[in-house]
């Protein structure tokens, strides 16, 4: 976890990043998840509002989505997660972003969202 | 309020993640499912599940009572033998599956699954006008305590159980000075045994398997991988592959309808129809071609139309692949080799109609 992440509380987490935002799902999630066996990520361009789901992860028990934490375009996605989605699991892995977007939401758009803190406090 | 095994605490200590199953607070995983699920094919697991039914039935009339539940032949049960069979309704619906043992003449242990006990207890008083017969149920005095795997009757061996029962069938027997129920069953596909103790002694029994099965590789193992195991071995679950509006036939179960059982017994009728003319569905095990997992509920279709659901899917962590169970309609041109659709988040996937088990059995059945 990094101290600058803001997170939901559907465990999703948004890092500004220069320009841009890095998207993914928390330490947390991914834990609770177990093993990840299936990532599908939406193709660069695509644009997504605020809590749309942009993802779906599948554990070997489940189905999950991804909701967007704040809206944007989709400028990257982690490819080496789609193709060895085991690599979340691994502690040792530190790419665990799944999209980089650019955005251009207001602060209203962050408003609901927990800092560092308050997300750890949320999960305990 | 959430029900909780005599091994509940051993779980937690183990590190293991707890939920809520059929009502009881288990075990889903105690380090990964895939891990887990390796090591019982592999070597040797140990499940806690306790949270399953024993139910006991004796009596003067203990055989033909029985008889009258379920469309296998009982009669042919000789003592200590078990027979894997379902409680069917008048119209051959299942409202459980279930193995029986005979333990003696007119005494029989049913197994049953823990969220059918009470409707099975309900339907068995409802039949049991008549019959010289009593049902009692023991689920609340005992635990069971699977041990399956390439390695599991090594273990027993070297616990100084020389003469383990052969497959599907049950003994008493000795372990660590407890006396315990040994049967030769499982619900992994794998070789290995179901041992049924009093609860004052399964935590006991718990740690001196566990530490007399380090030697082996030994590993608790959750329902998660329970769930995986079985899947591969294209194994029923109730509630997801069978319920009270599917026959035995329909779930590909013919194998274990006696054909010519000259008593009559629920759902009789209809299920001696299917097996003439086959039901309205069948199940089939799929093998998902595109990358996608097929989970329960989804849907299944067969050029552009709706032709069934799945009922359990996930990976296969021995194959590989993704893998599925899907009850479609029995039609000719949905058999083994065709290509279907599983409609996932609103894309189709294709996906082929295999051979079950999906992961040869290495039981004695085979061997």
């Amino acid at each position: 976890m990094n101290e600058s992440m803001l997170c939901t509380k559907t465990h999703e987490y948004v890092l500004e990043q220069g320009d841009k935002y890095e998207v993914g799902i928390t330490d947390y999630a991914i834990e609770q998840l177990g093993d990840i066996v299936f990532i599908e990520l939406p193709e660069v361009g695509a644009e997504f509002c605020k809590n749309e789901v942009f993802a779906t992860i599948e554990s070997v028990k489940a189905a999950s989505e991804i909701y967007m934490p704040i809206s944007g375009k989709i400028v990257e996605i982690n490819e080496e997660i789609v193709d060895s989605p085991e690599l979340l699991n691994d502690e040792s892995y530190e790419n665990k972003w799944f999209v980089k977007i650019e955005s251009s939401a207001d602060q209203v758009e962050f408003a609901d969202l927990l800092d560092y803190s308050d997300y750890k406090e949320e999960i305990e | 309020m959430t029900k909780q095994t005599f091994l509940h605490d051993k779980h937690v200590a183990l590190g293991a993640r707890m939920v809520d199953f059929a009502g009881w607070h288990m075990p889903v995983q105690y380090s990964s499912i895939i891990e887990e699920h390796k090591t019982v094919r592999e070597s040797i697991g140990i499940f806690d599940v306790s949270h399953m039914g024993e139910i006991i039935v004796f009596g003067e009339d203990a055989l033909p009572f029985l008889n009258k539940l379920v469309p296998q032949d009982v009669t042919k049960l000789v003592d200590l033998k078990a027979v894997y069979c379902q409680l069917t309704n008048k119209t051959g619906g299942i409202i459980d599956d279930l193995i029986i043992y005979k333990l003696e003449d007119k005494k029989y242990l049913i197994i049953a699954n823990a969220s059918r006990i009470d409707e099975d207890l309900n339907w068995m008083v409802r039949n049991k006008c008549g019959f010289d017969v009593t049902i009692v149920n023991e689920s609340h005095n005992y635990s069971l305590l699977a041990v399956q795997g390439p390695k599991a009757c090594d273990l027993m061996k070297s616990l100084g159980l020389t003469d383990l029962p052969e497959f599907f069938h049950i003994k008493r027997g000795e372990l660590f000075n407890i006396n315990v129920w040994i049967s030769r069953t499982g619900y992994t596909g794998e070789d290995g045994v179901e041992i049924l103790v009093r609860n004052e002694f399964s935590e006991y029994l718990w740690d001196k398997l566990l530490e007399a099965g380090k030697e082996f590789g030994i590993k608790p193992i959750g329902l998660g991988a329970r769930d995986t195991l079985r899947l591969e071995a294209a194994l029923h679950l109730y509630g997801n592959d069978l319920d009270e509006d599917t026959t035995p036939i329909e779930a590909g179960l013919a194998w274990s309808v006696a054909k010519n059982k000259t008593e009559d017994y629920n759902g009789k009728a209809k299920i001696l129809e299917q097996l003439e003319n086959g039901g309205s569905k069948k199940l089939v095990g799929l093998k998902m071609l595109d990358k996608g997992i097929a989970r329960h509920g989804y849907d299944v279709y067969f050029n552009n139309e709706k032709v069934g659901v799945v009922t359990s899917g996930g990976i296969s962590p021995i194959r590989g692949d993704n893998i599925a169970l899907a009850y479609v309609k029995n039609l000719d041109n949905l058999a083994v080799g065709s290509t279907i659709q599983v409609l996932i988040r609103d894309k189709f996937y294709n996906a082929e109609i295999i051979k079950r088990p999906f992961v040869a059995k290495r039981n004695k059945e085979n061997k």
